[in-house]
């Protein structure tokens, strides 16, 4: 799998950028020259200079360190986020389509509800519900976006548990929870890592949107969304400034996306 | 055919019943109390006696059962009350903010078309070639950036560098083209990976070497293949229809319209729970009936497949 993988350049390419964005959100302190939410109204759309790379903003604070620590901001509220939409996902979809009869119709029939709120509109109602603001993004991003990956989740259960194998499994008398644990997760985990890894990049984009509309972050707090807001008065004389965030999203987001579609490839070659 | 679509509206009516219970609920665990707000926007210092009043004007005091019911029979009717916010009917600012989304969703649902079914065609057509390569390629850019990035951009070279749009306000469908585009760029990068293979799949099957072997034109091939290839598009473009007029909040703000995405955004902002409640469930029947729609092109398109592909017949 690893030898598959090192061999395919979509892949590398997209691990290096996932590494990038990832060494970055970890190490933020020691690569940004300054403090990010450092105000300084003297040094206002400072053009780039040494102490400032990328110049400054509206309120004097340096681009370049609120880019680097957007990395951590992002990534720290999207983590967490799919690690719950994964957990709560495998969860219930597993269990459900493994059970099947009933239970998978109840199932299917409690996920259309669920569909039938777009994510957006879900996660919009609920942000804001929590004292603590980072919680409340990743619960109410879990919250709307689990539905759609337990379906997923749910057909990739069915279409393993009616294989040979399982069925053997079950005639030697394998428990229920061995079945599952042993044989349907680690079978299956390569599609679950599609999933999640392309499914992380879209977490990145709905993150950056909720900071772009004012939810769910404190002002001031440098995430590349939140660097766009009041964007519109700056097409004409700083457009840079909209385009630095964009790119760093795009960068974040495409690494996942990439690794994730040559992942998919690996995994089916035929599907391509 | 009848029997199946009357059959799946009483799904649907099942399903818009536990979603108007789902927003209720939603709203209901708002950590700020509307009655107090209300209260201090009224009062600006209210007495507990005042925000009991308000409370009770409002009906919050009732049980949570009682208030779902009370407001359930009203919006079935399309009456949703008053705004807390604005004290006006609020069905006058859902059609007033709907019109501009509207007009929005169904200009960005043509674009997503018009990329989508060309680009799928062409990217199948020369799969492994060049072209496949450089719109996957160009897909994968497009599903990592936020819609609203893309609007910034298209508004930096078409009303910036290139004066061809105004960039305030929205009252022609021209200045709807931009917002469109903005919103159909990234939706049609997803259907395009779709559409291609499905096309392929299409071409692939047994069917089509049967009627090559017959000597049937490739025209008519095409023909037969696009009812197999088209089902997964309708479906996403369907969705896609949904997902637009939920998430437009951020187009909106992007390009100044005041539609129902700013109206969600203020609701939410200031807790107006009654115009959430009002703004969530039409735009989730409007998301309903047009995966519906959908549906039921899809079951005309292709028969077999819409039996096959439903969990509930399974």
């Amino acid at each position: 799998m690893i030898h598959k993988i090192l061999r395919k350049p979509q892949a590398v390419i997209g691990l290096l950028m996932m590494l990038t964005v990832f060494a970055v959100m970890v190490f933020a302190p020691a690569f940004a020259p300054n403090d990010p939410e450092k105000i300084n109204i003297m040094q206002k759309f400072a053009e780039p200079s040494e102490k400032y790379p990328l110049g400054t903003d509206d309120m004097g604070r340096c681009i370049a360190s609120r880019l680097i620590y957007g990395a951590r901001v992002s990534m720290s509220a999207a983590l967490p986020t799919i690690a719950a939409i994964a957990v709560i996902s495998v969860l219930l979809a597993t269990v459900c389509a493994y059970i099947g009869g009933i239970v998978d119709r109840l199932f299917v029939i409690v996920s259309d509800i669920f569909m039938a709120l777009p994510p957006f509109l879900v996660a919009m109602t609920l942000v804001g519900l929590f004292e603590s603001k980072a919680l409340s993004i990743v619960i109410s991003i879990a919250a709307a976006m689990w539905v759609w990956n337990a379906q997923v989740v749910r057909t990739y259960v069915i279409r393993e548990k009616n294989k040979p194998y399982i069925i053997t499994c079950r005639m030697s008398g394998c428990s229920q929870m061995r079945i599952i644990m042993r044989h349907i997760i680690p079978n299956i985990f390569p599609h679950l890592l599609v999933l999640y890894s392309t499914g992380l990049s879209g977490v990145i984009i709905m993150i950056s949107g909720y900071a772009f509309l004012g939810l769910g972050f404190e002002t001031g707090t440098p995430e590349w969304g939140a660097m766009l807001v009041g964007a519109n008065k700056l097409v004409f004389s700083h457009p840079e400034l909209i385009v630095y965030p964009g790119l760093c999203i795009l960068f974040a987001a495409a690494g996942f996306n990439l690794f994730g579609e040559a992942l998919r490839d690996i995994c089916d070659p035929k599907e391509n | 055919m009848i029997k199946r679509i009357f059959s799946r509206l009483l799904v649907l009516a099942a399903v818009l019943f536990g979603v108007t219970l789902l927003t209720f609920f939603y709203t209901s665990l708002s950590p700020v109390d509307a009655a107090q707000a209300l209260a201090v926007r009224r009062f600006a210092r209210p007495t507990a006696e005042q925000v009991t009043q308000v409370r009770h004007e409002l009906g919050l005091d009732q049980p949570l059962a009682k208030q779902y019911i009370a407001w359930l029979s009203k919006a079935v009717s399309g009456d949703f009350g008053n705004s807390y916010n604005t004290g006006k009917p609020i069905i006058d600012e859902l059609s007033a903010s709907m019109r501009p989304t509207l007009r929005l969703a169904a200009l960005a649902l043509l674009f997503t078309a018009l990329l989508s079914i060309p680009l799928g065609v062409w990217s199948a057509s020369g799969k492994g070639g060049f072209a496949d390569k450089s719109i996957y390629l160009f897909g994968i850019v497009c599903m990592s950036v936020p819609n609203y990035w893309i609007g910034f951009m298209l508004m930096l070279a078409f009303a910036v560098n290139i004066p061809l749009f105004s960039i305030m306000g929205a009252d022609d469908l021209k200045d709807f083209i931009l917002p469109a585009l903005a919103v159909a760029i990234p939706t049609s990068a997803a259907n395009i990976r779709v559409f291609r293979s499905s096309l392929l799949d299409g071409y692939n099957s047994d069917f089509v070497m049967y009627a090559r072997a017959r000597g049937i034109s490739e025209i008519k091939i095409a023909g037969m293949v696009s009812r197999y290839a088209f089902p997964p598009l309708v479906t996403l473009l369907g969705q896609s229809f949904g997902f637009t007029i939920a998430g437009s909040a951020m187009i909106e703000f992007v390009f100044s319209i005041q539609g129902i995405g700013s109206m969600l955004v203020t609701a939410l902002g200031s807790r107006d729970t009654v115009t959430i409640n009002a703004c969530v469930l039409v735009i989730a029947v409007i998301f309903v009936a047009v995966n519906f729609l959908a549906e039921v092109i899809n079951a005309v398109l292709d028969p077999k497949r819409h039996t096959k592909e439903r969990a509930y017949d399974t």
